[in-house]
């Protein structure tokens, strides 16, 4: 019982630092932009005070960039736990299953066909589409019992097709500005997003993060191996296809208002599991704030490095889930060979 | 805003060009045309051949030469034929000159003087006094210097027509392209505002000929009025949809929006009597 306390104080600990974290670099986020402006200044903007400008720039421009940092992070993270639950296995992340690649070809065939304002519920729609279809096709060819190995490469077979997709469709599209709306729809972006944005993204990441967070007990059953779980009342199948529908919602919509950003979602899970413990239901919400910690941070980051042109904020996402992703391949070598036999 | 910016340039099979233009030169039949023929790689150039070449003389127009919003002579352009903007057509057709910017496709450019082609590359034109060089020259390299001079009497009438015109205050005007384009001191868009007795509110942000800016940095410079290409409220790409950011759209309403289609901003040229016209006719719109 005394082991139980001292776990259960711990993770209430870190879930407060979690919140205190997240609140502050959100706080950071409304600090933070071209146009500088005090922290007095920023909270009296962003309750209505201030000139007009410093109103519009907080309230219009940092406001909605921050709830969508937030809550994008959030769904990227809570969907790399919910997928490292389903499957039991340390790799799976939304990025890696090429989720976030497959939404934004759904996004760009939209608007390639010039079917919809980019702006509109298409977009969402088409991407959640397609993101649904990539990760039914890749749990599909990985089977029940998918070994690493198979997952990898099957999920960097669907990520490579559906980024070549996305190119493709905007050099067809005779956009003659195609090269920097690839750039967008590749590698992400959160700049100058608006209230409009927010709307467009937020109901299906919050349905998304119902589904998946609904399903808590039965991760924490899977835990134990599938047959126990069945044993317990859990239908796994359907409890497959929920994941899969959380995650695109969830994912779907992020990437349809700012393109594919990627490993938030594998990182976020790795970084709580020596703090939280290895119970997958427990994992679900300090995923989720650290990928909103996470993205909040990066999405700061890119606005304070110097440089002459905008600096994606996925291309930052990737220089960090990389190398942890590589370090992480050299952890699990040894199931990663046994994979092969 | 340059497309140079925006357009890569592909992969050639440069090798397989080169000995199919060996072979191309060898074959090369003696054609007696007193005019020189000319092929057009580039937007800009492909305006100023359409106003000052014989039709006849018009082996080839760039791949955007028909695209309705980008090229003021798009209609004109579906007579002629549309090249690819790579080196292997302008090589078939043997033109005698090749007309090409001066910033975009550098390696079809180089390749084709490898060839022996002469290439006239057109600098970006950043005053009105470039516009007329250009104009001028491309009159020479067509040998029809009486149309350019007549081009250029029609531009300085139009000028004179503006100068009569001109606002009633220097309002301070920012010339806004997708992504936030900005085009600075060194361009033919600030060259048009100045003789209409506005002022270009980018000076301030320190580009030359233009520059991206972010948003907040637009909101805080509060120009009086933005110059956008379109009035319509659709988005059809993320590079437009931060033209209508609510928070653009709340300071800058149609009223405090000058409006002059693309085809007439994106190059400098023969289109330039018609840009000056239309911005009177806006200034006159929004009340200033």
């Amino acid at each position: 019982m005394v082991m139980t306390d001292a776990a259960a104080r711990r993770r209430a600990i870190v879930m407060v630092a979690l919140v205190v974290l997240v609140g502050g670099l959100a706080m950071a986020s409304l600090g933070v932009g071209p146009v500088k402006l005090s922290p007095a200044t920023v909270i009296d903007a962003l309750f209505g005070g201030g000139s007009e400008v410093q109103r519009i720039i907080v309230q219009q421009i940092r406001l909605p960039r921050m709830i969508l940092a937030l809550a994008i992070g959030g769904i990227l993270g809570l969907s790399g736990a919910a997928l490292q639950g389903l499957l039991r296995n340390p790799l799976a992340s939304p990025s890696l299953f090429g989720a976030p690649q497959a939404a934004a070809f759904g996004a760009v065939l939209v608007i390639a066909l010039g079917l919809a304002d980019v702006r509109s519920f298409a977009l969402p729609a088409a991407a959640i589409v397609a993101a649904f279809a990539s990760v039914f096709v890749l749990l599909a060819i990985a089977g029940r019992n998918a070994g690493l190995l198979i997952l990898i490469l099957a999920g960097l077979a669907i990520s490579s097709l559906a980024g070549a997709a996305t190119s493709l469709t905007m050099n067809l599209s005779r956009n003659p500005f195609a090269a920097l709306e690839i750039a967008f729809w590749l590698l992400g972006s959160l700049e100058d997003r608006s209230f409009r944005h927010v709307m467009l993204a937020l109901p299906f990441i919050v349905v998304g993060a119902t589904i998946l967070f609904s399903q808590r007990h039965a991760f924490r059953a899977l835990s134990v191996g599938e047959e126990a779980a069945q044993s317990l009342g859990v239908n796994v199948g359907r409890l497959r296809l929920l994941v899969i529908l959380g995650v695109a919602l969830g994912v779907g919509g992020a990437v349809a208002v700012a393109g594919a950003i990627g490993f938030i979602g594998l990182v976020a899970p790795h970084l709580m599991r020596p703090l939280i413990g290895y119970d997958p239901g427990r994992l679900l919400v300090p995923s989720a704030l650290t990928g909103a910690a996470l993205l909040l941070a990066a999405d700061i980051a890119v606005r304070i490095i110097p440089s002459t042109s905008d600096i994606k904020v996925g291309v930052l996402t990737a220089l960090i889930g990389v190398p942890f992703f590589l370090y992480l391949i050299v952890r699990e070598r040894r199931a990663l060979s046994g994979g092969v036999a | 805003m340059p497309l140079s910016s925006v357009k890569g340039e592909r992969i050639r099979w440069d090798f397989a060009v080169v000995v199919l233009a060996l072979i191309v030169g060898i074959a090369r039949p003696a054609c007696a045309a007193d005019l020189p023929r000319v092929a057009s790689i580039n937007l800009c150039t492909d305006q100023l051949l359409m106003s000052l070449a014989d039709p006849d003389q018009i082996l080839g127009l760039s791949p955007y030469a028909q695209n309705g919003a980008l090229s003021w002579a798009a209609a004109d352009a579906k007579r002629y034929r549309r090249l690819s903007g790579e080196a292997e057509d302008v090589l078939m057709l043997k033109p005698d000159v090749v007309v090409a910017g001066r910033y975009t496709k550098r390696a079809t450019r180089e390749l084709l003087k490898q060839q022996g082609l002469r290439v006239a590359e057109f600098d970006i034109a950043k005053s009105i006094d470039d516009v007329k060089s250009q104009i001028r020259r491309m009159g020479d390299l067509v040998k029809h210097p009486d149309r350019a001079a007549a081009l250029i009497a029609r531009l300085d009438a139009a000028i004179t027509r503006a100068k009569q015109a001109v606002a009633r205050k220097p309002y301070r005007v920012l010339a806004l392209s997708r992504r936030g384009w900005v085009s600075g001191d060194d361009s033919v868009t600030n060259a048009l505002l100045s003789i209409i007795g506005l002022s270009n509110a980018a000076s301030s942000l320190g580009v030359r000929h233009g520059g991206f800016a972010k948003l907040e940095t637009i909101i805080a410079l509060k120009p009086d009025f933005i110059l956008v290409s379109s009035s319509s409220n659709v988005a059809e790409d993320e590079g437009r949809a931060l033209l209508l950011h609510p928070a653009l759209e709340k300071l800058y309403p149609p009223s405090r929006r000058i409006v002059i289609p693309e085809d007439l901003t994106v190059c400098g040229g023969p289109m330039l009597p018609d840009a000056l016209d239309r911005l009177v006719a806006e200034l006159k719109r929004v009340g200033g």
